[in-house]
């Protein structure tokens, strides 16, 4: 949470306080010490995946246990390598991670980092939609709450974002599917697109896997009403979880703009109120939502696991979930590394463009 | 400072006008299966399924889902046309005995794969010795016990030399998982290949080709002009095999029109929702899933090792059993038709298969007889009520399991004749516990190998057999021998059938459901009952819109 604390500014051109000018000496030297940071945070998550997974024994036992003759449980654990002392097997691993070699699956038999590569797009699309979504409702409630603060429309506001991020959603997602697919089959009930679009877009030279992406690269403007068609209801679920939490933050730091001096000097000079909240006072308000925004990430691939489940998205949540079933140890841990890997690198892009946006963030 | 404020400005805002488009640019879904984009128009067909890909390649899977695929893409020396389980030549010009122990296999000429590749005799060889030699744990190398050798005599003729001579089944076990005839130059011998590496080297030369392969997601197939076999060019232009992880999720898509079929798997209370449905038409087949009761001879009442051990009386409770059952009312209300009646250990539709418990048992048409029941009993000397131990595993054959049992204890309750006292077991103790004598009447069920009725026969009735239930009937051997041997089909028919009917007579088990294939298409959608028959193999080529 940041509070303005400069003098309102007095060249005329705005009423947003003017910022201390940086050196741009402590930016680089921030970035720096950021980006380092970020090889500990990935392998304390990593050593934890890995030692937690096997809290549960190896994973041939864990795949094929009770399902093959003690002796050929034990050959194959033998020829994988995973009766040796787990020190050993946890430095391989690292070693193996460094040449970005994550495995092979146990339940498919296909190397996961082909696995991750194959799925990541799917995951990567749902969560920028729902990140769309998240910024779409939550900013302009958010300012609408705080612009009619303490009176009707706040206060439902208010309980719509508990509401949001209250419900599970495997429970919103489910409610969306039964309204809008089943009953009033307004949208699909589930899946990226329809299997004649799936076709076309993979077809496409060097495909992004982003389907509307690559719908829009072809210029197929009916791959692409089908695709966002397919997009708007998981999309919807997972977007409105962030939302509530987007809105709330907007309205809380909008509120507080609104109590500053030159907030005050803008009334004073007769600005309408309406202009006060959308021209001045939601921009330092913004900045917080980009910090936020990062810790966001984790939440949306945390919920992207539910969303791709329920409308079978069939992404790395949708992977992780059936290599579970399956008892995939490989794969689980890849998929879990993976995730890691992607929230860590984005709170060093978010930590980066916070320190841009305000530059006191950089110590 | 104030261009990234700007830039960061103008992103949320994109951001936000994205969202709002995301959220408004969309209407209904509509539109059915037709493609968008290039395969809009091009008459292509979109089959739906919950069944999953293990492989690809033939040395490495032996289940349904894989072989449903396999089924489009690869060519088989024997196959069944639609429509019938019979097995004649596929991309064969010939195939017979030529002696006892030597089969032998003339291909048409001009054959080759999608890559180019001459398909020959040794490409055959090749397959089928390469099952063999990868015995791979999931793979159907147990469907070739009996070969002993296979030797190319010329370019297009190949000679399979078999352990025991005059193997009726070798011709369907050649139609099954474990013929599928592949490129030589594609894949290596002695392990499997991925699916992508099998995309990529297009080994195909079946009706189809695959064309976009997405493994458990989407494969696209285009037909292949140069296929020469026996189910000739595909009626529509090219077929989608969309995967679902969700019943559900198939039976709306179908409603909705997003596919053309639904296959496996829908469940009985989908199937039945979707018969009431104006939209889309349910289609059923016979199907080669056989649910049963196991009789142990040794443990059941009045059974060998039993106190009261009584051969006569212990065959008077299982008649009784078979007299009370009343397979219809399983079928329909616990299965909702998704299951009918089976009135033999063959199922119907199979070659040879009769049904001699209908005639045997009951009123005489498939319906319980109480009056026989107690008169099975009374000319035993069996005094009611017998307690039977009944056990049924919940989890391997499906959750309706406990339904379908708990209707039978009531059924044999009802008929004042037994007590039953039901329990379950889950499936790994389930599986040890059966063959070792500790369920002296219990659930069992069972997918064919191979679209033979022997399927039905040698595993389970001859001496040794997998039930370990101690069942021996020295004339039920020589019959299951016989019919395995006989050359002449109609002969062969009927030593089936009095092998059945002796089955019958002694009720090793009883017979109680056989699965019904289940399709659901659009009312547009013809052609889906040519491929519902008793070799329960999924051909697309078939359907057409």
């Amino acid at each position: 949470m940041t509070t303005l604390i400069e003098a309102p500014p007095t060249d005329g051109e705005g009423l947003l306080p003017t910022k201390k000018k940086s050196t741009g000496g402590g930016l680089g030297r921030y970035i720096l010490i950021r980006f380092f940071l970020i090889f500990p945070t990935i392998l304390i998550l990593v050593t934890m995946v890995f030692f937690l997974m096997r809290t549960t024994g190896d994973p041939i036992t864990a795949a094929l246990g009770g399902r093959l003759p003690p002796e050929q449980l034990q050959e194959r654990i033998t020829a994988a390598g995973y009766d040796r002392p787990i020190f050993v097997q946890y430095f391989e691993y690292l070693a193996q991670l460094i040449t970005g070699n994550f495995g092979t699956t146990l339940s498919d038999n296909r190397p996961v980092s082909e696995m991750l590569a194959t799925y990541g797009a799917a995951t990567l699309e749902l969560t920028i939609n729902a990140l769309l979504v998240a910024l779409a409702v939550g900013i302009p409630l958010g300012l609408v709450a705080a612009h009619r603060r303490d009176k009707g429309p706040d206060a439902a506001l208010r309980v719509f974002a508990i509401l949001c991020y209250a419900t599970p959603v495997f429970f919103s997602g489910l409610l969306f599917k039964l309204t809008f697919a089943v009953w009033l089959g307004w949208l699909p009930v589930a899946g990226r697109a329809k299997p004649g679009t799936e076709l076309a877009l993979t077809a496409l030279e060097a495909p992004t896997g982003i389907y509307w992406l690559d719908a829009i690269r072809s210029g197929n403007t009916a791959a692409l009403a089908d695709v966002m068609a397919h997009a708007v209801l998981p999309a919807l679920a997972l977007g409105l979880l962030t939302a509530g939490i987007f809105l709330r933050l907007v309205r809380t730091n909008v509120i507080g703009t609104l109590g500053k001096d030159y907030v005050e000097a803008g009334r004073s000079r007769g600005v309408s109120e309406f202009r006060l909240v959308t021209k001045h006072a939601y921009k330092p308000a913004l900045i917080p939502i980009i910090t936020v925004m990062g810790l966001q990430i984790a939440v949306l691939l945390g919920g992207a696991v539910l969303t791709e489940t329920t409308f079978e998205w069939k992404g790395l949540g949708f992977q992780l979930a059936t290599y579970l079933t399956a008892r995939d140890f490989v794969a689980v841990q890849g998929i879990v590394v993976l995730l890691a890997v992607i929230v860590a690198v984005t709170n060093f892009f978010v930590d980066i463009v916070a320190a841009l946006i305000d530059p006191r963030v950089r110590y | 400072m104030a261009m990234n404020k700007k830039a960061l400005q103008s992103a949320i805002a994109l951001a936000g006008v994205s969202a709002f488009a995301l959220t408004a640019c969309t209407g209904p879904s509509g539109g059915g299966g037709t493609s968008t984009g290039s395969a809009a128009g091009t008459g292509t067909i979109t089959y739906g399924t919950t069944d999953k890909v293990v492989t690809l390649d033939p040395a490495g899977s032996y289940d349904a889902g894989s072989f449903m695929v396999m089924n489009q893409i690869y060519p088989f020396l024997l196959n069944s046309k639609p429509g019938t389980a019979d097995s004649t030549p596929d991309i064969a010009e010939s195939a017979s005995f030529t002696s006892p122990t030597e089969y032998t296999v003339k291909l048409k000429p001009g054959l080759k794969f999608a890559n180019g590749h001459a398909l020959t005799s040794s490409d055959v060889k090749f397959s089928i010795d390469r099952v063999v030699k990868i015995a791979d744990d999931n793979g159907p190398a147990s469907l070739l016990g009996n070969l002993d050798s296979v030797a190319v005599k010329d370019d297009s003729t190949v000679v399979f030399t078999l352990k025991a001579g005059n193997d009726q089944v070798f011709p369907g076990v050649l139609a099954a998982n474990a013929g599928p005839i592949i490129d030589e130059e594609v894949f290596p011998a002695d392990k499997l290949l991925t699916d992508d590496e099998i995309v990529k080297g297009r080994p195909f030369a079946g009706p189809y080709t695959i064309e976009s392969y997405k493994k458990n997601e989407l494969v696209g197939l285009k037909v292949n002009p140069d296929y020469q076999g026996l189910l000739g060019k595909p009626a529509n232009g090219g077929a989608t095999i969309k995967y679902y992880a969700d019943s559900n999720n198939l039976k709306l898509d179908v409603q909705q029109g997003n596919i053309d079929v639904a296959g496996r798997s829908l469940t009985a209370t989908d199937a039945a929702d979707l018969e009431k449905d104006s939209k889309v038409k349910v289609y059923k087949g016979p199907g080669g899933e056989l649910r049963y009761i196991v009789f142990n001879f040794d443990t059941m009442p009045f059974g060998a090792k039993a106190a009261d051990a009584d051969p006569a009386k212990a065959l008077a409770v299982r008649q009784a059993m078979a007299n009370v059952v009343d397979r219809d009312a399983i079928a329909s209300q616990v299965y909702k038709g998704t299951y009918l009646p089976a009135y033999s250990v063959v199922p119907d539709g199979f070659v040879g298969a009769i049904q001699p418990l209908k005639e045997m048992y009951g009123d005489g048409s498939g319906k319980p007889s109480l009056d026989k029941a107690k008169k099975a009993f009374a000319d035993a000397g069996v005094t009611a009520p017998v307690t039977i131990k009944l056990q049924y595993n919940p989890d391997h054959y499906g959750k309706s399991s406990g339904d379908e049992y708990a209707m039978i204890k009531e059924q044999l309750e009802k008929s004042g004749l037994f007590k039953v006292d039901l329990q379950s077991t889950e499936w790994v103790t389930y599986s040890k516990d059966r063959t070792s004598d500790a369920y002296p009447v219990y659930q069992l069920g069972w997918f064919p190998d191979y679209s033979d009725a022997d399927n039905y026969l040698t595993p389970f009735f001859v001496p040794g057999n997998f039930l370990k239930n101690h069942y021996e009937n020295p004339t039920v051997t020589d019959l299951i021998s016989k019919q395995l041997t006989t050359v002449d089909k109609t002969e062969r028919e009927k030593v089936l059938g009095e092998a059945q009917t002796a089955v019958a007579k002694d009720l090793s088990t009883l017979p109680l459901l056989q699965g019904a294939q289940l399709m659901v298409a659009g009312k547009d959608v013809k052609g889906v009952e040519k491929t519902l028959d008793a070799s329960f193999k999924t051909r697309l080529g078939v359907i057409s819109k």
